[in-house]
């Protein structure tokens, strides 16, 4: 029997919702730790990362690094299983009592991977909905209040238009690094940006708050359609099978929390560097 | 000898020799006023210019648009970073004379050679002025955007200005779509 039309079970998550989906919204998480205020450089002052915001940040990206301690073991012996698996030539020939052991045994495994994911989505929504609301209020006030249209390019451009060449974080999408290493690397990064322009802080505050909003909506229906995935495969258990599903949903967990591969299309790359114009017109804004 | 038929004695002639030199005078002055009026030909920027303020200056300050439209177009055709100058000095010029407002000026200069935008501009907050129209913005802004491609990219050559343009639009709709949801939950 081929492994890939396999019809014991389906993937019980709607595709919306499936771990490598939800998951990558973790990895937004990244964008995350902040200083406790920030300044443009010669502009508005925007205070979008208040002390309370930064706590949030932090216990969510706590949670994120809990979860991925919690799921790196889990995530090797996955890895030893599944290579097994294949080097025991199992894929279609599922009825050998070897491979019916081991593909239990890589079933039990992902069972162990879902309720530590289970176990940890709680706090995961918790932070990921506190941080939500806190930056909802600080984007509202900062920059919905108290900045007009104009003031808002400028804040986004910078008020010393040639000074453009700072690194700017790349966001919406994975880096092909560990979650914690992205935390560090954006801790240092928003850190940077208190001295220099508040600009990047817009953009980042926008980016983390649109994907807390998608990432909580994700995690609430992930929640409810983990505890059929769980009964589906202590079902799938007394078959002995390994699906396609499962490997897909192995490489998605790993690609976020160990950092493989992925295309990459940031939002907000560098900006190339800039060299000051020669002229300036008198009827320039 | 058949004499020419008398306009006394035939209505219908005079009333046709009458209609046709009406329409004489008017092709006439359609001519005249299409030789004033006229595009620009020359492919030089500098000589182009300076038929475009003759034009202006005899009257055909109506067909500005079709003018600053014709000199980007020639301007296209040597791109470089002193253009930019020399589309600023005419607006200048123009609003010294009365032929655009000095609004006008500035707004055309900015929306074409500028990074910045004039379509995001206003003196209200964001939640109450920008986000109900947020949409007819963006669309604004990138019908701004194509105008900057030709003053930066095409007429002035300036990759780097044209490039903080686009960043800016992108990052404002990330901005906007997140600070409008913000908004919205206070409503």
């Amino acid at each position: 029997m081929q492994l890939q039309r396999s019809t014991a079970w389906r993937w019980p998550f709607p595709t919306p919702v499936r771990p490598p989906v939800w998951l990558a919204s973790f990895c937004m998480l990244a964008v995350s730790l902040g200083p406790a205020g920030a300044t443009a450089a010669d502009g508005p002052t925007i205070r979008l990362f208040p002390t309370t915001v930064l706590e949030d940040i932090q216990q969510t990206g706590q949670a994120a690094k809990n979860l991925e301690t919690g799921l790196q073991d889990v995530i090797a012996r996955l890895d030893q299983q599944q290579q097994l698996y294949r080097e025991s030539k199992c894929e279609g020939a599922e009825d050998d009592p070897g491979c019916a052991r081991i593909a239990r045994q890589l079933g039990a495994t992902y069972l162990e991977m879902l309720d530590v994911m289970g176990g940890q989505l709680p706090e995961m929504e918790r932070t990921v909905n506190n941080t939500h609301a806190s930056l909802q209020k600080r984007l509202r006030s900062e920059l919905g209040q108290k900045m007009s249209p104009w003031t808002l390019q400028e804040t986004l451009l910078g008020q010393r238009e040639g000074g453009a060449g700072q690194a700017r974080p790349g966001l919406r999408g994975r880096s092909g690094m560990r979650l914690s290493d992205r935390f560090r690397q954006y801790y240092q990064l928003v850190a940077h940006s208190r001295d220099s322009s508040g600009r990047s802080l817009a953009v980042i505050a926008s980016d983390i708050y649109l994907d807390m909003r998608e990432a909580s909506d994700l995690i609430a229906r992930t929640r409810e359609e983990i505890n059929r995935a769980r009964l589906m495969e202590q079902l799938n258990q007394s078959f002995g099978l390994v699906t396609p599903e499962m490997q897909e949903v192995v490489a998605g967990v790993k690609s976020i929390l160990f950092g493989e591969e992925e295309v990459y299309a940031p939002i907000a790359g560098p900006p190339p560097l800039t060299e000051p114009q020669a002229y300036e017109s008198p009827l320039k804004l | 000898m058949n004499e020419a038929p008398s306009l006394k004695h035939s209505p219908h002639a005079a009333a046709l020799l009458a209609a046709a030199l009406v329409l004489m005078g008017c092709n006439s002055q359609n001519t005249r006023s299409d030789t004033q009026c006229a595009m620009p030909e020359s492919r030089s920027l500098e000589t182009a210019t300076q038929d475009v303020r003759r034009a202006l200056e005899g009257g055909c300050e109506e067909r500005f648009d079709d003018y600053w439209q014709r000199l980007l177009a020639i301007a296209e055709g040597d791109p470089r970073p002193q253009n930019k100058q020399h589309f600023s000095e005419l607006l200048v010029w123009a609003s010294e004379r009365g032929l655009v407002s000095r609004r006008q000026a500035q707004s055309l200069y900015n929306r074409y050679f500028n990074v910045k935008f004039v379509s995001l501009m206003g003196e209200y907050s964001n939640c109450a002025y920008t986000c109900p129209t947020k949409d007819k913005v963006m669309s604004r802004m990138e019908q701004e955007l194509a105008d900057k491609e030709q003053g930066l990219l095409r007429v002035s050559a300036d990759r780097e200005g044209y490039s903080r343009a686009d960043r800016l639009y992108q990052e404002t709709e990330l901005v906007l779509e997140a600070t409008c949801r913000a908004c919205d939950t206070a409503r």
